[in-house]
């Protein structure tokens, strides 16, 4: 059964929205925005006509709700296949050795790696942006420069997020919004304040501005310390042979000293390397995690 | 029955041709284009019903972007939300050139059959 047709901006998009409930919520975001153009765009070139009649021809235009979400959801299918390379499968079922090692096949550890040293930088650069955008949004708010600091505020935290959201995709493959949040129905001034501040991911973002400075130390201390240690182990044999044949003369020492004392430097190397194996499955996994946090903070669950 | 068959075999038609027809119109112009502007030149183009509908348009040009043969820029609109603009890259203008190609052999293919199965 068909809804009735739609005779306003709003009614439409909702009317999308629902066709495409069971798609990624950054495909409906990105969908309900090209609509949101064209509808509005329609408008402005049939003055003369009210928002229900250029609405009434709309399903023999740009297509009814359904037929666009259809067209969506195709290309969507198409896109995803060509973006993204299905993830290699062997096709026995691999040992888990192979298992194990396969993390050094997947490109997305390198990107989450990447992604997490990033991470202390964008994390100190959003929380500073989130506490001194809101500091400043409290303190100005009784002067009349209060109101356009404000809304250039979260005008520059949705440009950021969007970028975030561009980031993430990238790094991890999470299907992220590729449109700015449509900016919804026009009114005046003051109701797009009270819409802005009603809208709960204006705060979800800004929670997650400041999430991202604990998670961005932390992310950043888990692969420097995961990728020195791991990495000093593995050359440990090479330097020990070095300062043998006398190529290099820096005092090589293990800490600690039991680890020295018990353990061929071989050995030392093998730990290395699960060590630094470990650290890109930690890699991966972070990335995957945070990607779902992102995604439930800076998408709206619509 | 037969009026759904024939739109069905439109619907089939336009998959790959929406994408041919988009970067012909983008690489014809100078200037860059968005969303609302393409739909209505091909809209006016084709006098009779429109071939497809207008809102197929966007999700074709997003995945053209994504593959590298468009690249887009936002720019602020007074009527709505800010406008994505569209301009073809030397890659797309590469691939416009195969895929008319392509085209013109399919269509020559298709045609010869096709005048001799009809018969007036």
């Amino acid at each position: 059964m068909t809804p009735a047709a739609p005779r306003s901006i709003d009614a439409y998009l909702k009317q999308l929205q629902a066709a495409l409930a069971d798609q990624d919520p950054s495909l409906i975001q990105d969908a309900a925005y090209d609509a949101e153009e064209y509808l509005r765009a329609e408008i402005a070139a049939h003055p003369d006509k009210s928002e229900a009649d250029v609405l009434e021809l709309i399903a023999s235009t740009y297509g009814a709700p359904e037929e666009v979400a259809a067209a969506y959801r195709e290309t969507e299918a198409k896109v995803k296949a060509a973006l993204h390379a299905p993830t290699p499968q062997a096709a026995h079922t691999p040992g888990l050795l192979q298992r194990f090692f396969s993390v050094y096949s997947d490109p997305r550890s390198y990107t989450s790696l990447f992604f997490m040293l990033l991470a202390l930088a964008t994390g100190i650069a959003y929380f500073l942006i989130a506490v001194v955008g809101i500091a400043l949004s409290l303190g100005l708010a009784t002067l009349i420069i209060g109101i356009p600091f404000f809304l250039a505020f979260i005008g520059v935290v949705r440009v950021i997020s969007l970028g975030e959201g561009r980031l993430i995709e990238a790094m991890t493959g999470e299907r992220m919004p590729r449109r700015p949040v449509h900016p919804g129905p026009a009114m005046g001034l003051w109701a797009g304040i009270g819409a802005m501040l009603k809208d709960s991911r204006t705060w979800t973002t800004l929670a997650y501005f400041i999430l991202m400075l604990p998670l961005g130390i932390a992310y950043f201390v888990i692969a420097v310390v995961g990728l020195s240690v791991g990495l000093s182990c593995i050359f440990a044999p090479l330097a020990g042979v070095l300062e043998h044949v006398g190529l290099v003369h820096a005092s090589l020492s293990i800490e600690p000293a039991w680890l020295a004392a018990t353990l061929p430097l071989g050995v030392v190397a093998i730990l290395g390397i699960v060590v630094l194996t470990t650290v890109m499955h930690v890699a991966r996994g972070v990335g995957r995690m945070h990607a779902r946090i992102a995604k439930r903070l800076l998408v709206n669950p619509s | 029955m037969e009026e759904t068959q024939v739109r069905k075999f439109q619907k089939d038609l336009n998959g790959g041709l929406v994408a041919l027809v988009l970067l012909a119109v983008l690489a014809a112009t100078q200037e860059d284009l968005y969303g609302y502007e393409i739909a209505k030149r091909l809209q006016k183009a084709n006098e009779g019903e429109a071939l497809f509908k207008e809102g197929t348009v966007y999700p074709v040009l997003r995945a053209l972007s994504a593959a590298g043969l468009l690249t887009s820029r936002i720019v602020p609109s007074y009527s709505g939300p800010p406008r994505r603009y569209y301009r073809v890259t030397e890659e797309g203008r590469a691939m416009l050139r195969q895929y008319r190609d392509v085209w013109r052999q399919t269509r020559d293919f298709v045609d010869r059959f096709i005048e001799a199965g009809i018969t007036p």
